[in-house]
């Protein structure tokens, strides 16, 4: 497949997906039906629940998943390794983590802006700490492991949370986040993380042709002109935003980053730069997809979207790490 | 004609001196070969002349600019650098990676203009690589991907051409190749400093010589001048037959 028709593919499959996503549920609603709820026909009860309860929930899943392709594509262009993700380096977990706090004290009743820019807050002091790490050390490996110190301390932060949790309602609104989830979003939030999803998503664009001269190490890619600290510091700041607008919105979800861009790579002759809308697209389709799924699995207690992502992301990452090994020795 | 100059250079890590006043020039049509045992700072000298490093004190001038104030892509536009470490993070194909030459021009792979993409070619077709163009660079030998990389850095067609350690590593053969192609594009009116450790390719190739150790330049000149018998013994401790500029090296001392 040419390069050039997959933006387009990507794109379509992904507005088919979120009708897709419109039709199905526990009462399952005819196409035609859909249609005629979009443009303002139909009845109210099929209004309500195209325009209220499933397009915003496809709509989040869309835009989280789109976030954090975009953002593991870019993080593994500035790092040089295709494990590179926002999940795997901490910056997931670090961000729920600011996001719980503000819960746990209640400072998110204050306003609904409280949230999504503690998550940001969490998430940029996690890349911002990795991409200093990244300056030290050549090692990939360090960095891996120190998203893996940051997503314990994180994830240790949080049950202290839970331990010392007043109430089983903030108790399960603490589990909700760390499981990460799209269930009964509203447009209203996803407009909250929009602008940081938008803002991040537009850094990391407008910033990706410095990621394709990181392909040569950050010694050439200095020589054939690149401005070394201030690509860091927008990639940094970019996958920062866009991780914490995601996580503000759905809670920690996993391995969607590293899945996406690893599938998308052969498609764009390996080229980071040209790596980062596809795997928007492509992520945010995986994400549509799963939630689909979640909601039509006969599960008594409706699966989380993120656990269901890291059961498959997980595996995913270990053959990609696997295979990486076969490749460099 | 371009030139790159530094004056009294001195660069300082913590309590080591890695470069002491260190006075190196590079003029277009010149190849200047740089020598010096492992640790002697050649890599410190070329990275802060290019004001990739920062210094402690002297100057570096690039075309009468200030090496440090240049933004990377004027920089780079003036002089084409080829580090010792050359890893690739991905399995690019060789025009892309060669395409990269052309970054401060504002391009990138897949989005080269007319200009660029003829630059790519004439690099491709100065360094033998037209048959490997589409390969995935992972899948090369070492002196293929050493030709890549030199063809990297001749995209740029900056009028300098800063090497280090272009030929490690390498057979024979590529070393003669690669070396030949440097001598090309001096010949064609370009200017190029190269690390070499090979004393033989070096006086064969160079038209100057500068020797380093312990972080200062201790002989800067022709083949002819500079490369004696009491200098191999002074800088790298060897004993060595000299005959004009063959070298034959004989052993430790």
């Amino acid at each position: 497949m040419s390069g050039r028709l997959l933006v387009p593919i990507l794109a379509a499959a992904s507005l088919l997906a979120i009708f897709a996503a419109c039709l199905l549920g526990s009462t399952p609603l005819p196409a035609d039906r859909v249609l005629a709820a979009f443009f303002g026909g139909a009845d109210v009860g099929d209004r309500l629940v195209v325009w209220q309860i499933r397009l915003p929930r496809a709509i989040a899943a869309f835009v989280t998943g789109a976030a954090l392709g975009i953002s593991g594509a870019a993080l593994q262009g500035l790092l040089r390794n295709p494990l590179a993700e926002p999940g795997v380096l901490g910056v997931s977990a670090s961000a729920s983590l600011f996001a719980t706090f503000s819960l746990y004290y209640g400072l998110a009743t204050l306003s609904s802006w409280v949230l999504p820019i503690a998550a940001i807050a969490g998430a940029l002091a996690a890349t911002a700490l990795i991409a200093l790490a990244a300056i030290r050390t050549r090692s990939v490996v360090t960095l891996i492991l120190i998203g893996v110190g940051l997503s314990s301390f994180s994830g240790a932060a949080m049950s202290l949370l839970m331990n010392l949790a007043p109430n089983p309602f903030s108790l399960s609104d603490m589990i909700n986040w760390m499981l990460g989830s799209v269930a009964n979003r509203s447009f209203q939030e996803v407009g909250l993380a929009a602008p940081f999803l938008i803002l991040g998503g537009g850094i990391l664009l407008f910033s990706r042709r410095g990621l394709s001269a990181l392909t040569l190490g950050e010694e050439a890619a200095s020589g054939i002109g690149l401005n070394l600290r201030n690509q860091r510091i927008l990639t940094v700041l970019g996958a920062g935003l866009a991780t914490g607008g995601s996580v503000a919105l759905a809670g920690a979800i996993g391995f969607v980053g590293i899945v996406a861009p690893h599938i998308i790579r052969p498609f764009v002759r390996h080229d980071p730069a040209r790596s980062l809308l596809p795997s928007a697209l492509l992520a945010g389709l995986i994400l549509v997809l799963a939630d689909i799924g979640v909601r039509l699995l006969p599960t008594s207690n409706e699966l989380k979207l993120g656990v269901v992502a890291a059961l498959i992301g997980a595996p995913a990452f270990v053959w990609i790490a696997i295979q990486r090994r076969a490749l460099n020795g | 004609m371009a030139e790159l100059l530094t004056r009294d250079l001195t660069v300082i890590a913590g309590k080591a001196t890695l470069v002491r006043a260190a006075n190196l020039s590079l003029r277009t049509g010149e190849l200047v070969a740089l020598l010096g045992p492992n640790g002697a700072g050649k890599t410190s000298l070329l990275r802060s002349a290019l004001g990739l490093e920062k210094r402690a004190t002297g100057s570096a001038l690039l075309n009468g600019a200030d090496s440090e104030r240049l933004s990377p892509m004027q920089r780079a536009r003036q002089v084409a650098y080829l580090p010792q470490q050359r890893p690739l993070a991905w399995p690019n194909t060789v025009r892309d990676v060669i395409a990269l030459g052309r970054f401060a021009y504002g391009a990138a792979p897949g989005r080269l203009s007319a200009a660029d993409a003829e630059a790519v070619d004439r690099a491709i077709g100065v360094c033998d690589l037209s048959t490997l163009t589409e390969r995935q660079a992972d899948t090369l030998s070492g002196g293929e991907l050493a030709r890549v990389h030199c063809a990297r850095a001749f995209a740029a067609e900056a009028p300098l051409l800063v090497a280090d350690e272009p030929v490690a590593a390498l057979d024979p053969r590529h070393q003669f190749r690669i070396m030949d192609m440097m001598r090309t594009f001096v010949n064609d009116g370009g200017g190029a400093l190269v690390v070499l450790h090979d004393i033989a390719l070096a006086a064969r190739y160079a038209d100057r010589m500068v020797w380093m150790k312990d972080a200062e330049i201790v002989a800067d000149g022709s083949p002819e001048d500079t490369l004696t018998t009491e200098r191999m013994a002074e800088i790298y401790g060897v004993r060595a037959r000299i005959d004009g500029r063959s070298v034959e090296i004989e052993g430790a001392i």
